[in-house]
This record gives C-alpha cells, sequence and structure tokens, in this order.
C-alpha cells in the first residue's frame, strides 16, 4: 500500500515536472527574442568597438558585413537559434574563439565560487536566523542582524579591496589573483578545481585552490548570508506564533524537537526560496567580485563583453543565464513537493 | 673498502646537495594586465595588450631601435630602395628558426605578404580581417600599394609598390606585419593564434599556453638567432582587471610589473623600496575637435577664441603624471619627423572674448546653430536647431586623457572665464561614443586622442587630414584642401627631410586654422618591483621582454 502510493507519488512528481518544463520553454524562447533584441538596441555595435578610434563609417560598414550584421534582424535571429539548435553557440566576434568551449571553462569557476559562497551562507545563516529568533531582542539578536544588515549595505568592492589589503597584502595570508597560483595546474574533470585536485590527489592543487577561495568566497557570501539569516528569523518568528507549536509545546514535546520538527521545517518554505534565488543570480556571474579578484567566471565575462558588444557572447551567456534561472525555480519547486506536499497536488 | 664506501656514501650525499642548485627555478617576469589578448596571430589583431603578447615571440622585417621611432634592423639586415623609390631588396637574416623548427627564409616572408594582400589565398581567411595590412597599405589586392613581394634568392626578398611610400620602412616595422611560420599556418588554418595554437615565430619567446582570463605563459626559445640581453627564462602575463588588486599584486610580489597605475597611487609607489615608476615616453595627442555642423564653429575667429580659452599647462599639472607636456600640433615631440616646435599656442582669455565679440558675440557665447545635413551626407546652410554648446567628454581613460569628464569640468570652467559657456555632455559608453563620432553626432567640441602606430607622420596627422573627397563625418566634417594635398605629397616622398618639411608646413597650415584645439602628450607610467630592471620603455608601447634583468 505504502509502495503504490510512493509509485502514484513519483508519477505525480514526474508529470508534475513534465509540465514544468513545457512552461519553461517559452520563457526561454522569449528571452531568447528578448536579449537578441535589446543588444542590437544599444547604440553602437561590434564594429565600431573593434576599429576603436580608427573606427570611420566606411570601415565600421566593411566590417559590418563580414560579422553579418547587415543583415535583417528576423535572418540573424533565425540563422543564431538554427545554430543554437544544432549545438553550435557560434564563436566570439573579437578573436574568433568558439563560444561553447569558453563557458565550458568559465562556468565551472563561476560554480565553484558560487557554490562555496552559497554553502557558506547557508550553513552560517540558517542557525543565525534560528538562534535570533528563539532569543528575540537578546543581544545576540541584535548583533547578528546589526551584521546582517552591514552584510547587505557594504558595497562589494570595498569589502573585497579591504580583505585584500588585510589578508593579502599586510598579512599575506591568503592569494587574491585567480583560481591558482601561476604555475600550479589542476587537471580538470568537473572543472571545480577543488573537487577535480581530490579526484586526481594533486594535494598541492587541493590547496591552493582551497586559498584562492577564500576571500572571494568570504566576499560574495556576505550578502547572501544576510538575507538568509533576516528571512530564516522573520519566517521562525511568523512559525513561532503559530497554534500548533503552541499545542505541540503543550504536549509536551522537548524544545529541541518542536523547533526541528514543527517550526524549522515550516519555516523552511520561504528560505528555500530565496536560497534558490540566491542561487540563481550568484550562477549568473558575480561581476564585481570576479573583477576584484581575476575570477575567470562567466559574470565578468559577459559584462567585458557588453561593453565590446561582441553580440554571440552576451546572446549565449544570457540564454544560459535564463536556463539556470528555469532549472532553479524548477529545482526550488520540487523541493517545496518535499517538504510541503500540498504544493504537489495544487 | 670502508674507505671506498665512506667515499661512496659522501659523493652521493654531495649529489644530492648539489643536485637541486641546478634544477633552479626558471627565473619568471610576471606582467599584470587588465584584459585578454584578442588574439595572437599578430597580423590580425589590433589592440595593444595582443601586441605586448606577440612581440615577445614574432619578430618584422624591421624593428624600432630600442626606445624610438626610429625603424632599424629586425629580420632584414640591409636594405635598398631603387631610384625611383618602388622597388625595395631586403637581405634578411640567415640562420633564423621558426619556434616549430622550420627554418626561416625570403620564401616565408612572401607566404606572409601574399597571405595578407591576396583575398584569393587560400591562407587569407574569411574569418580574418588583415585591417592593418589594409590601413597600411591602402587595402589588398589591386588596391595594394605592394603590388608584389618576390623571393629573389634564399635570403633576399624584392618588394614591388605601386607608388613610393614615404612610411614603408616604419610600417614593415610595426608588430602586425611579424613573420609567422607558414607551417603553422598550413597546419592550424584560421586557428593560427587563438589559445589553443597561440603564435609560432622567429622571437626570444615561444608560446607555451593562453588561459583567457588567467594568463598567457610564454618561454625562452633556445634556439633564437639573435642577442638576448636579459635573463628572462619565462614570461607570465597574467590578468588582473581590477586596478587596486593589480596594484595589490604588485605589493605582495604577485606580479612583477604593470601598465599605468592609478595616478593616486603613484606616491605610494615612489615612496617604497621595493618599487618603482618608469614613464613611457608619451606618443600621443589629446584634442578637442569641432563639429563643423556648428555653424558658429565655421568662423576661424570662434575657433581661435575657444583656442585660446584653454589653460594647458594647468590641464596638464591637475591631471597628468609627470612627463606629459601641452600639446600645440598633432604630432608629438617624440615623432621621427614632423614635428614642429614653433607652433604654440598660448592661453589668453581676455584675448579670447575680443575675438568673440569680433566674431558678432560680444555677450559671449552660450547657444548654437546646428546646420542640416542632405541626403547625401552633406552640411547644409540650413539652420535644423538651436543647442546650448556642448563639451562632449570621453568614458573611458587613455594614456592621452586620463580623465575625460574632470578635464571637461576644467575645461568648462576655464572657457567660462572667456565668456563661453559649455554644457557637459556623455554620449553613454565607449562604443556609442565612438559610433556617434564616426557618423559626425556629436554636436558640439569633443574629446578624442590618438596613439601613433608606427613612428610616421603619416599615421598621426596624416590619418586625421588626407581626406580629399567630401568632409568625412568622423572629423566633425572638417576639410582643408591644402592641407589635405601636402600631405598627400608628403605620403608619396622619400625623402626624410623634405618630408620632414613638408609635414611642418601641415602643422603650420592646421595651427592657422584652428582646426582643431590639442590639449596634451601624456607619457604611459608603468609601475615596477625592484627586482626588474633593463626595462627599456618605447614611445610605441612594444617593449621587449627579453632586456630584463631580474635581480634578486
Amino acid at each position: 500500500m505504502a509502495r503504490l502510493s510512493f509509485f502514484k507519488g513519483g508519477i505525480a512528481l514526474g508529470k508534475y515536472i513534465f509540465r514544468r518544463i513545457l512552461e519553461a520553454l517559452p520563457v526561454v524562447i522569449g528571452v531568447s527574442i528578448l536579449v537578441f533584441t535589446l543588444v542590437r538596441l544599444i547604440p553602437g555595435d561590434p564594429a565600431t568597438v573593434l576599429l576603436g578610434e580608427r573606427a570611420s563609417p566606411e570601415n565600421v560598414a566593411a566590417l559590418r558585413e563580414r560579422l553579418g550584421l547587415n543583415r535583417s534582424l528576423p535572418e540573424q535571429y533565425f540563422i543564431w537559434i538554427g545554430n543554437i539548435l544544432q549545438g553550435d553557440l557560434g564563436t566570439t566576434i573579437r578573436g574568433n574563439v568558439p563560444i561553447a568551449a569558453e563557458i565550458q571553462r568559465r562556468f565551472p569557476a563561476t560554480i565553484e565560487l558560487s557554490l562555496s559562497a552559497l554553502f557558506l551562507a547557508t550553513v552560517l545563516g540558517v542557525p543565525i536566523g534560528v538562534i535570533s529568533a528563539l532569543r528575540r531582542n537578546s543581544w545576540i539578536d541584535t548583533l547578528s542582524m546589526f551584521f546582517a544588515l552591514f552584510g547587505v549595505s557594504i558595497p562589494v568592492f570595498v569589502l573585497g579591496l579591504l580583505l585584500i589589503f588585510l589578508f593579502g597584502v599586510q598579512l599575506s595570508l591568503f592569494p587574491f589573483v585567480s583560481r591558482l597560483d601561476s604555475g600550479v595546474e589542476v587537471q580538470a574533470i568537473t572543472g571545480l578545481y577543488v573537487i577535480d585536485s581530490v579526484l586526481t590527489g594533486n594535494w598541492v592543487g587541493f590547496w591552493d585552490a582551497l586559498e584562492h577561495l577564500v576571500l572571494p568566497t568570504l566576499t560574495l557570501m556576505t550578502i547572501p548570508l544576510a538575507i538568509i539569516a533576516r528571512i530564516t528569523r522573520s519566517a521562525m518568528l511568523e512559525v513561532l506564533n503559530q497554534d500548533y507549536i503552541r499545542t505541540a509545546y503543550a504536549k509536551g514535546l522537548p524544545g529541541s524537537m518542536v523547533i526541528r520538527r514543527h517550526a524549522l521545517r515550516n519555516a523552511l518554505l520561504p528560505v528555500v526560496t530565496i536560497i534558490g534565488l540566491q542561487l540563481g543570480a550568484l550562477l549568473s556571474g558575480a561581476v564585481l567580485t570576479e573583477t576584484i579578484f581575476s575570477w575567470p567566471g562567466i559574470g565578468k565575462w559577459l559584462f567585458d563583453n557588453i561593453i565590446a558588444r561582441d553580440y554571440p557572447i552576451i546572446q549565449a551567456v544570457t540564454l544560459l543565464i535564463a536556463m539556470i534561472y528555469v532549472v532553479v525555480n524548477l529545482a526550488v519547486d520540487i523541493l517545496y513537493t518535499f517538504i510541503d506536499p500540498r504544493v504537489r497536488n495544487a | 673498502m670502508k674507505l671506498l664506501q665512506k667515499f661512496s656514501l659522501m659523493a652521493v650525499l654531495m649529489a644530492l646537495l648539489v643536485v637541486p642548485a641546478f634544477a633552479q627555478d626558471p627565473i619568471t617576469f610576471t606582467f599584470g594586465e587588465f584584459g585578454n589578448p584578442v588574439q595572437l596571430d599578430p597580423a590580425v589583431v589590433t589592440d595593444g595588450i595582443s601586441f605586448r603578447v606577440t612581440r615577445q615571440g614574432c619578430e618584422s622585417l624591421l624593428e624600432f631601435e630600442g626606445g624610438t621611432t626610429v625603424p632599424g634592423p629586425g629580420l632584414a639586415t640591409s636594405w635598398e630602395q631603387s631610384e625611383d623609390g618602388l622597388t625595395w631588396t631586403f637581405q634578411l637574416v640567415e640562420g633564423a628558426t621558426f619556434h616549430d623548427g622550420t627554418p626561416f627564409n625570403a620564401e616565408a616572408v612572401v607566404f606572409n605578404f601574399n597571405r595578407w594582400r591576396d583575398t584569393s589565398n587560400p591562407y587569407h581567411f574569411a574569418e580574418q580581417t588583415f585591417e592593418y595590412y589594409e590601413a597600411q597599405f591602402n587595402g589588398y589586392d589591386d588596391d595594394s600599394i605592394i603590388t608584389n613581394v618576390e623571393a629573389t634568392g634564399d635570403f633576399e626578398v624584392t618588394f614591388t609598390l605601386a607608388q613610393p611610400m614615404g612610411a614603408f620602412l616604419n610600417n614593415l616595422a610595426m608588430p602586425m606585419f611579424a613573420i609567422s611560420s607558414p607551417a603553422a599556418i598550413e597546419a592550424n588554418g584560421a586557428n593560427y593564434g587563438t589559445p589553443e595554437v597561440g603564435y609560432v615565430c622567429t622571437g626570444p619567446f615561444r608560446f607555451v599556453s593562453w588561459e583567457s582570463d588567467v594568463q598567457v605563459v610564454l618561454e625562452r626559445f633556445a634556439e633564437y638567432w639573435g642577442e638576448f640581453s636579459g635573463n628572462v627564462d619565462r614570461v607570465v602575463l597574467r590578468v588582473i582587471p581590477d586596478n587596486a588588486a593589480r596594484f595589490a599584486a604588485l605589493q605582495n610580489g604577485e606580479i612583477d610589473g604593470f601598465e599605468q597605475p592609478n595616478v593616486e597611487d603613484i606616491a605610494t609607489i615612489e615612496a617604497s623600496e621595493d618599487l618603482y615608476i618608469q614613464l613611457r615616453p608619451s606618443f600621443n595627442t589629446f584634442y578637442l575637435a569641432f563639429n563643423y555642423r556648428i555653424r558658429e564653429f565655421r568662423d576661424p575667429l570662434v575657433r581661435e577664441a575657444f583656442t585660446l580659452s584653454i589653460d594647458r599647462q594647468a590641464i596638464v599639472d591637475a591631471f597628468y603624471v609627470e612627463g606629459a607636456v601641452p600639446a600645440s600640433t598633432m604630432n608629438p615631440p617624440t615623432i621621427g619627423i614632423g614635428f614642429n616646435p614653433d607652433i604654440q599656442q598660448t592661453f589668453d582669455p581676455v584675448r579670447a572674448r575680443e575675438l568673440l565679440a569680433q566674431a558678432g558675440f560680444p555677450d559671449g557665447l552660450s547657444e548654437v546653430n546646428v546646420l542640416a545635413v542632405d541626403e547625401n551626407g552633406m552640411v547644409t546652410d540650413e539652420v535644423a536647431e538651436t543647442i546650448p554648446v556642448r563639451l562632449y567628454y570621453m568614458p573611458v581613460v587613455r594614456p592621452y586623457n586620463p580623465d575625460g569628464e574632470g578635464i571637461a569640468e576644467a575645461m568648462a570652467s576655464m572657457m567660462a572665464e572667456a565668456g563661453i559657456n559649455v554644457e557637459l555632455a556623455s554620449a553613454g559608453d565607449w562604443a556609442t561614443y565612438l559610433g556617434e563620432r564616426a557618423n559626425g553626432n556629436l554636436l558640439g567640441l569633443y574629446q578624442l586622442g590618438w596613439t601613433g602606430d608606427n613612428g610616421d607622420p603619416d599615421n598621426f596627422i596624416g590619418y586625421f587630414f588626407s581626406g580629399v573627397g567630401n568632409p568625412l563625418p568622423r572629423e566633425g566634417f572638417y576639410q582643408n584642401t591644402a592641407l589635405a594635398d601636402l600631405l598627400l605629397t608628403a605620403r608619396t616622398g622619400t625623402d626624410r627631410d623634405t618630408r620632414n618639411t613638408q609635414y611642418q608646413e601641415a602643422e603650420g597650415l592646421l595651427a592657422a586654422d584652428f582646426a582643431r584645439i590639442f590639449v596634451a602628450h601624456g607619457p604611459v607610467p608603468l609601475a615596477f618591483r625592484s627586482r626588474v630592471t633593463n626595462y627599456i620603455t618605447s614611445p610605441l608601447g612594444t617593449e621587449l621582454f627579453k632586456n630584463i634583468t631580474i635581480t634578486e
């Protein structure tokens, strides 16, 4: 009986995921059209940037023709989307390098940094939020919420440069340039160097990669940490005021069990949402953190190429980001169904 | 026996002690870059970062002599020009090899030039543009000034030109005309120069690896044919986009040097025992251009008034690093020929006011009339609109313009003294700014500048003012036929002294017309750790790392 219901639940979940994927398709297509049109609406084009001070209408026109930018917009769009459906993301305008290979190389750098920042932000943020809620208005609450406010308020580049100056230059404790020291190499398997170095038993690479992660992670995690802590706190406060919590206490359940099983589980719903949103935001690249720490990720790359108007890169990366959001949102919604089964049937 | 054992043991121990001394780490010079190279095929790139890499490994027929803009021997050891200036014969160095082991010879030179010049050449790939070839030699195929390149011996190559070309030797010394290995281009096709392949040339450092947004690694080429005066074994060009982080990386020894530190960090560097600043002589000019669609700007009196209203020395003192000089001409003082020291623009706001009054603006100037453009892009006499006097400022930092907005603010207050009320205007980001400038849409005064590519005045004043067709929108519709004729004559001249005089005269015509407001020539500061010695700067910005000596 239990197995059957589990099986039925599995089918329902499968249907649910399938429906959600179908719903996501128009979103991705819409984003692709929007991005395609928007990048072309910004004045100035790649030909002008490439030619710089030497740009004249004649040589800009010649270069536009070579880059295929003189075709009609719909024609350009269908050529691009046609190539994407065949798995070809195209090549960069500057340098003629295949974009897929570049994404494959840069995206793991962003993933590694994002996951490490979000992991720390979650394992610190949730307990801080819970404790603050339980000890509401105590000095712990005031202190942690002060730091949470500080975390969202301090500009990333100020914090990053501060950490570099303190821990990189004055104390020489941690490196702050790129993912590895210049002479150190890690054989890429997943592209996440900390994992790859363990897989290949490269301990020099492991420590080096880990050291390089410290400062950018600290910089990048402050905002998610602050947000997660605050959301956890307010969600917990709300749940703690519910009748069923009072009932649970009245039944004589130990406090820790009330908090873990009844309060936290119900408070997690908004927290999971916010973690998902943060993950989406982090995976789309952290331009400032990546710039300050010379982190070869996707955010800085996208930013540079918006400036350079390298259309194929902007289009490919934005599409990737849109898909990340769709996938993360989907994952969050699926997580909901585990936390709160009512969602599945809604 | 025991004695023998003892000796053996000692020998082994000594060997263990000695081995590490032999297996020393290579001497590495690490340079901090703010971005990536675009490509490493020197013939297709146009940006400074790419050239900084290719220059270390790729050599041209001629090379600019250390620290100057004068071309001297490179892969060609000597050369002769025919009487009519149409034929040039070069003797090439013997015994040079490419990094892939193939020999350098006259055929390799012919291969490279034919690849660039001839659009039907199988190695003139559709994905690539040999932009500098097109610009410096007037185009491809039949347009090309080079009409034939022939191997007239194993180590002799002869160029035939369609017309004499004053800047020919300077052009050949440019880093984009470096000779790549024909075998490497044949093997890699359009992938030559990408991160996978890099460059394959004859120079002192060979390509090892390039990880985009991380670093480019080069190593000393053991079979290098030429002189290698430094001691660097390995070159790392590390990408550190943020200026403050780059400075921090210099402070903690992660990098040995970088270009253009923030002006506010220079004092810290100079005060530090471990660091120092070296200035690259300026080979650039910062100017304000008039857009001639503004009717008032067509009056030379008004242009002169604007020119007199700017205190160049004050701007240089306030915004530039030490070593910058006020500019009065397009060609900078460091140019080989064509600098005219007699032209000196002055600062005289009182005279500026008088001139404005003479021009019919006794109360000064706050508004101007924009002339309409017809369907052929020609400026008409019809007034399209009346707008405030605008001063467009650049959104990016350049060696010639360290602070576009700041300088524009300073200029606006100087102009106000002379009775000119300008409104500062931004045209968006750099791409937009350049696009609007190219189309003649920056309706007012606008900032721009130029950094010379090859040390010849044809690539300085000649680039801007030799148009003889319709007035160019990119030059704010300015046209001066006498000036253009003179520049075109100088372009095809072959006598250095005559050309020098012609370009000096051209500067005179430009100055008499008050066609542009030249502001400053700015040097480029480079910051180094003190272990780096013998870094020889070049006004052209293409320094060779083979001269560097690292001292510990």
